[in-house]
């Protein structure tokens, strides 16, 4: 090979080390054997280098290149070939000097190559091969492989020649096919969660539907027996078919009121599913705090002295508030019943309503068996009921207290509670006094 | 004396509401489906009608409908008196054409009043 031949040649490899160093990522290890600028000092030009020490060098690049690098001559048979084509085409070197290069090429391709490479000794560039086109090469044992080819000319005194560098880029086809299996696998796999999705908001739909049809229905169905319960127990009241003696009006009261109390207990469970439907809504009016206390009070009397439970109140007399007087007697009965429920025998129930700064702060207090501090939030959750505590006193769903916050908190109101195990609870709730709450349209007929 | 015509599927419910209006002095009749409802109602004219809704053969909705369609009930007093009161039931029936709505179960006054008021 002559020197002018070899540094050339040099040239276009230290060309190609550049590029093959900045696509670093797709390059394999071999890389770095092409010597980095701080390892290994780059020849500035190929003249400050003796010819045999270029000629070494020039050796060592070429073996160590990580992609195939043949020269072919106008002939195309091939004159030099690197070890990376040796394993790359699973050929000697032997069997490929001064072989026609279409020993590379796929049978398929020949006849194009041939015209190919004509063409390209009219226009000599440098330039890649099949720019755009997927390339394949063949192999000794017959087998296709992808590769990259890049072209370039060179000069000799008795004409061209050019060197193809060769890159495999099976590993690249592989990543980016499995790539592509990925992207699909996902888009499948979203899909399907789409179409889950999709059923599972029907399901819902669908629950909702019936749980309201049921509700419609149940309410219906409560209703018209209690309309002639309620109906004829007011008509035997006004005793207009003869006077009624006075235990028959108490009785006739007593079924009078128990109705219309069973008629607030369907309303009760409507609201409780309107709660979890976010659709509650209240209806304030004016009255007398105590009144409506003083009521609450009559009916856990019975259950406390059952226990011998002392139960003390104190309301400012004469406090008027502006509120839903139904859920507001709900409030302090769910409070008042969970007092007489969680406090043991010979406790005490205090009970205390006073009125500041346009507030009503009413305190339920009890020497019960209190609750501990790490269950004091989750109380107020449906359904939540304290473990230890209500060993043995199993009756309730713990529903009373998750309402009973709804209900304060959409009278504008807050609700807390203070309480050590075996201390007692003293639940407090604040109400403003005059209802600031929206009022709305009737949800449903009293 | 003033008529009223009911109608209600159930005989307990009939009674209730034809002692209660007959004390205040009411004329009434009874039907106890939706298709009698309609005879009673071309038959007698009555000056006041209590439906119920839901009914066996005819529902109170069909009834109105029919009823509304003929011009001597174009503008009678007709109230819808339903165990149907959840959400929407009100504004259900004042669409269809019912004059008013009571739900179940009524109170006395309340019925008095209305009936009274409608009546006038
Ligand atoms: N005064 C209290 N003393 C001790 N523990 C209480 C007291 N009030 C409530 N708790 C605890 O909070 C839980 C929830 O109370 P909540 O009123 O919501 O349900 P419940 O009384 O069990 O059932 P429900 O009120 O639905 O009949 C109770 O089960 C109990 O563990
Ligand atoms: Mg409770």
């Amino acid at each position: 090979m002559t020197y002018r031949g070899v540094s050339q040649k040099l040239t276009t490899l230290v060309d190609y080390a550049h590029m093959a160093s900045a696509e670093k990522g797709a390059a394999s290890s071999g890389t770095d054997n092409l010597g980095s600028e701080e390892t290994r000092p780059r020849p500035a030009t190929t003249s400050a280098i003796s010819p045999s020490l270029s000629e070494q060098r020039f050796e060592d690049l070429l073996e160590a290149a990580p992609d195939g690098i043949i020269e072919v001559d106008q002939d195309g048979n091939i004159q030099l070939a690197n070890a990376a084509v040796e394993r790359m085409f699973g050929y000697t070197r032997a069997e490929l000097l001064n072989r026609p290069v279409d020993l590379l090429v796929p049978q398929a391709s020949r006849g194009m190559h041939h015209t190919h490479r004509a063409a390209y000794w009219s226009h000599p560039v440098t330039r890649p091969m099949g720019s755009g086109l997927e390339l394949l090469a063949e192999r000794k044992d017959g087998k296709s492989i992808p590769v990259e080819i890049s072209l370039s000319p060179t000069h000799y005194k008795d004409g061209f020649r050019v060197t193809a560098i060769i890159r495999d880029i099976s590993a690249r086809r592989a990543a980016d096919q499995k790539l592509r299996e990925i992207q699909e696998l996902h888009t499948r796999q979203l899909a399907t969660a789409n179409e889950q999705l999709e059923a599972r908001n029907r399901e819902v739909e669908r629950a909702n539907r019936l749980k309201s049809e049921f509700l419609a229905s149940m309410s219906h169905e409560l209703r018209t027996p209690l309309h002639t319960i309620i109906g004829f127990a007011e008509l035997l009241g006004e005793q207009l078919e003869g006077p009624l003696n006075s235990k028959q009006q108490r009785f006739v009261e007593h079924i009078h009121r128990d109705s219309l109390h069973l008629l607030e207990l369907i309303n009760d469970i409507l609201d409780l599913s309107k709660i979890e439907a976010g659709h509650l809504e209240i209806h304030p009016t004016a009255f007398e705090f105590s009144m409506a206390l003083g009521e609450v009070l009559a009916t856990v009397r019975h259950p406390a002295l059952a226990k011998s439970i002392s139960l003390e109140s104190v309301c400012e007399n004469g406090l008027n508030i502006e509120a839903d007087r139904v859920r507001i007697k709900e409030v302090l009965y769910n409070l008042l019943s969970n007092a007489v429920k969680f406090t043991p025998e010979h406790g005490a129930i205090r009970v205390k309503v006073g009125a500041a700064a346009g507030h009503v702060e009413i305190s339920v207090d009890d020497s019960g068996i209190g609750i501990p501090a790490e269950e004091q939030a989750s109380i107020f959750d449906a359904f939540h009921q304290v473990g230890a505590t209500t060993r043995g006193v199993r009756e309730g769903t713990g529903l009373g207290l998750a309402i009973t916050k709804r209900l304060v908190e959409q009278h504008g109101g807050k609700i807390s509670v203070e309480s050590a195990p075996g201390r007692g609870s003293k639940f407090t709730v604040t109400l403003p006094l005059r209802n600031a709450a929206v009022k709305v349209k009737d949800f449903e007929e009293r | 004396m003033r008529k009223i015509l009911i109608a209600d599927d159930r005989a307990p419910s009939r009674e209730l509401i034809r002692e209660i209006l007959e004390i205040s002095g009411y004329e009434v009749v009874e039907a106890c489906d939706g298709g009698e409802a309609l005879e009673k109602a071309r038959e007698l004219t009555p000056d006041l009608i209590l439906l119920d809704i839901e009914m066996p053969t005819l529902g109170g909705f069909d009834v109105i409908r029919q009823l509304r369609t003929d011009p001597r009930f174009a503008v009678t007093p007709i109230v819808a008196l339903t165990a149907s009161a959840m959400q929407g039931d009100r504004e259900k029936a004042l669409q269809a054409g019912f004059t008013g709505y009571i739900s179940k179960p009524v109170r006395l006054a309340a019925l008095r009043a209305e009936v009274a008021r409608l009546l006038q």
